[in-house]
């Protein structure tokens, strides 16, 4: 298992769109992916949890890997995270 | 449990069938202009009832199949009206579509839904309700806007699934087997609007909404007659009832008599006769017979309404509202902004194109963007408020406006603009920017900056300001609700809301008379400019531009073509010495009722007597 900690850069925060993101990376992995924010700890394969999270802008968010392709999925995440979701910086 | 998800309407088919079709008839608002008689198609977010059902063993395996049914039903009609909503609208506009089809495959929300058929024995349809019922209630008290708006966005797919779900309700491909119906519904929402074939829907008639509505202006620019705020229609009426839907008095009857149909066809005959009318005047210039040429712009809510405005005959933007595109989506970037306004100013040039900057808060809420819980959200952070503190956002869009201007035809409209501070420092960012894109290499075009005047205060500035702005453009709405005191969503006080008020007339005369004598013009674009009396006043007045909605702007040259500026210029001076406005409104009426009814435009400006 991975555990990865990313910041979340982009200027809204995890709102629909980059929820919508993640969960085209974590949706088809073969890997269990779970996401975990403010104390709280969620299945990161669905959207409706990782919307109703609310992560806003600056916060650090922990994503815990674990299957065959965990490497992959953490790697496209970081891509993810590193290009704020393809939207403006904050 | 939540029992928001539930639509209101209890008198559904059965109670009524064996009775005598009952005449009714309902005034609600006038919508979207225009005259359709056809059967009534209720659309099925009526009341949803839901009961709590335990199931035998045995019937497992086929709530579960009927579930999954519903879900890859569901999930082909959202596609759909994705695929149609991505042509028409663009694909921005549409990407709200591609996040429903991502929750309806949610492995919560799914499996969710198939465990407790599976372990606890419930129908399909109550652990629909159940799952996705908890899932809206914690969505409305997530503490953040944008996230509770998503609220929404659930209770829309909880209508669909229960649709699918519930075989025997009529469902929005079902349409597509009758020609011209009309829809009645409790509320219908702009997805379904945009999902309907040319032809296929000949008016809508809806519980909810007014004519601001995002259905309203969708109906309008489909050219579908409407009419909203009816209250309780929805529950009133059967399929197949017949319907005369009066779009232009916002007035409907439900199983007509004989003479109800004699009139409707009546007024459906001067509808369009005149409409064949005013098409004819599309080329002519809106000039008065004394020779003063008044331009008449068009109010756009969606980029693709551009390439109908000169359609009409109007020869430009006078508003184009680019908080739109922040409801569409929660933060358009520089690009996708700049590929809205280049496809308006490109399709317009070289007449002019006004864009607002954006006009966030008030009753406009932009998720993300906007305070939620002010006392006073009219007079709160909004508007060009909201924009000079975010600067991000501000420069985002000055930039993509600058970007966009390839022609030189943009004008950029700064909104709420209350003092000389606030004008200076938005126009110093719009410099900052102009001269950022300058400094990458980019070309940038001539723009004019006008200011909008809406708050009394800028009328008290007024000479200043016409100092430093290129233009004035006088939001009537906001200047009335404002110098009246009169809060213009408040229902028992609406007869306060007085366009005519001599303190209007006066403020609009002085804005006149200041932009004047700096040589810069003057344009309105609000709800006045295309009421016929208000038209002859601010004409008067010596307003230069008039803007307002496509549909009115062949009516309203119609009317100037009519006049005599001097004529006119008479009236306004004389009502600016009259005390109230029943008064003003009296002495327009008995010197312009008869012109304007001889003029044949009553199917497009609403009757002009009865005040």
């Amino acid at each position: 298992m991975i555990v990865k900690t990313l910041t979340v850069t982009n200027k809204l925060g995890v709102h629909a769109r980059p929820a919508g993101m993640i969960v085209d990376i974590t949706g088809p992995a073969k890997s269990d992916v779970s996401i975990i924010f403010d104390g709280s700890k969620a299945n990161a394969k669905s959207i409706l949890n990782v919307m109703m999270l609310a992560i806003p802008l600056g916060s650090e968010v922990k994503f815990e890997v674990d299957g065959e392709d965990e490497e992959l999925v953490v790697q496209k995440l970081e891509q993810l995270f590193h290009d704020n979701f393809n939207e403006e910086a904050g | 449990m939540t029992t928001s998800t539930k639509k209101q309407a209890k008198g559904s088919s059965s109670s009524k069938t064996s009775k005598k079709p009952l005449r009714i008839v309902l005034v609600g608002v006038p919508a979207s202009p225009g005259f359709a008689m056809g059967k009534v198609f209720p659309i099925t977010n009526r009341e949803i009832s839901v009961v709590e059902e335990t199931i035998p063993e045995s019937r497992v395996t086929t709530e579960e199949q009927l579930f999954l049914k519903a879900v890859s039903k569901t999930a082909k009609e959202i596609g759909q009206i994705k695929e149609i909503s991505e042509t028409r609208t663009g694909v921005h506009d549409s990407l709200i579509f591609a996040t429903h089809l991502m929750i309806l495959q949610d492995p919560g929300l799914v499996n969710g839904v198939l465990e407790m058929v599976k372990k606890k024995h419930k129908t399909a349809r109550w652990s629909v309700h159940v799952v996705l019922g908890n899932y809206i209630e914690k969505f409305e008290k997530i503490n953040s806007p944008a996230m509770r708006d998503k609220a929404a966005d659930l209770r829309d797919l909880y209508n669909r699934l229960m649709t699918a779900l519930d075989d025997s309700g009529p469902v929005l491909e079902d349409v597509a087997l009758e020609q011209g119906v009309v829809l009645a519904a409790h509320e219908i929402m702009p997805s379904m609007l945009i999902a309907i074939k040319p032809g296929q829907v000949s008016a809508l008639v809806m519980d909810t909404g007014g004519r601001t509505s995002h259905v309203a202006i969708l109906a309008r620019s489909l050219q579908i007659p409407a009419v909203s705020g009816l209250r309780n229609v929805a529950a009133q009426v059967n399929a197949g009832d017949t319907i005369i839907v009066d779009g232009t008095g916002g007035m409907v009857i439900v199983n007509p008599d004989e003479e109800d149909i004699r009139k409707f066809h009546e007024r459906q005959e001067v509808f369009e006769r005149q409409r064949r009318e005013l098409f004819t005047m599309r080329r002519l210039e809106p000039m008065t017979r004394d020779g003063k040429y008044i331009t008449l712009h068009a109010n756009i809510e969606l980029p693709s309404e551009a390439s109908k405005v000169t359609d009409f005959g109007a020869t430009g933007i006078g508003l184009y509202r680019s908080e739109f595109l922040f409801f569409q989506k929660d933060a358009p970037t520089e690009d996708e902004q700049q590929a809205a306004y280049g496809e308006i100013l490109e399709t317009m040039s070289p007449c002019p194109v006004t864009i607002r900057t954006l006009d966030a808060g008030g009753d406009k809420l932009v998720a993300g963007l906007t305070a939620v819980n002010e006392a006073n959200p009219f007079m709160g952070w909004r508007s060009i408020r909201v924009c000079l503190s975010r600067e991000d956002i501000f420069c985002t869009q000055l930039r993509a406006l600058l970007r966009a201007n390839k022609s030189g035809n943009l004008r950029i409209l700064l909104p709420m603009i209350s003092g000389l501070n606030e004008l200076r420092k938005a126009k110093a960012y719009i410099k900052r920017c102009a001269d950022e894109l300058k400094a990458e290499g980019a070309q940038v075009g001539n723009i004019k900056i006008g200011a909008m005047i809406e708050v009394p205060a800028a009328v008290m500035l007024v000479d200043l300001l016409a100092k430093e702005v290129d233009f004035f453009s006088i939001g009537t709405n906001d200047l009335i609700q404002f110098t009246l005191a009169v809060d213009r969503t408040n229902e028992l006080i609406t007869e306060m809301f007085q366009p005519h008020h001599p303190a209007i007339l006066h403020m609009i005369n002085r804005v006149v008379m200041a932009a004047h004598r700096e040589g810069i013009p003057v344009a309105v674009c609000g709800e006045m400019s295309a009421d016929p009396m208000s038209v002859l006043l601010l004409v008067g007045l010596g307003v230069d531009e008039l803007s307002m909605t496509p549909w009115s702007v062949m009516a309203t040259k119609k009317i100037i073509r009519s006049i005599n500026y001097e004529d006119v210029r008479e009236s306004a001076l004389t009502v600016l010495q009259m005390d109230d406005s029943d008064n003003v409104n009296e002495y327009m009426h008995k010197k312009y009722a008869q012109t304007i009814t001889d003029l044949g435009i009553s199917s497009f400006v609403g009757q002009v007597d009865g005040k």
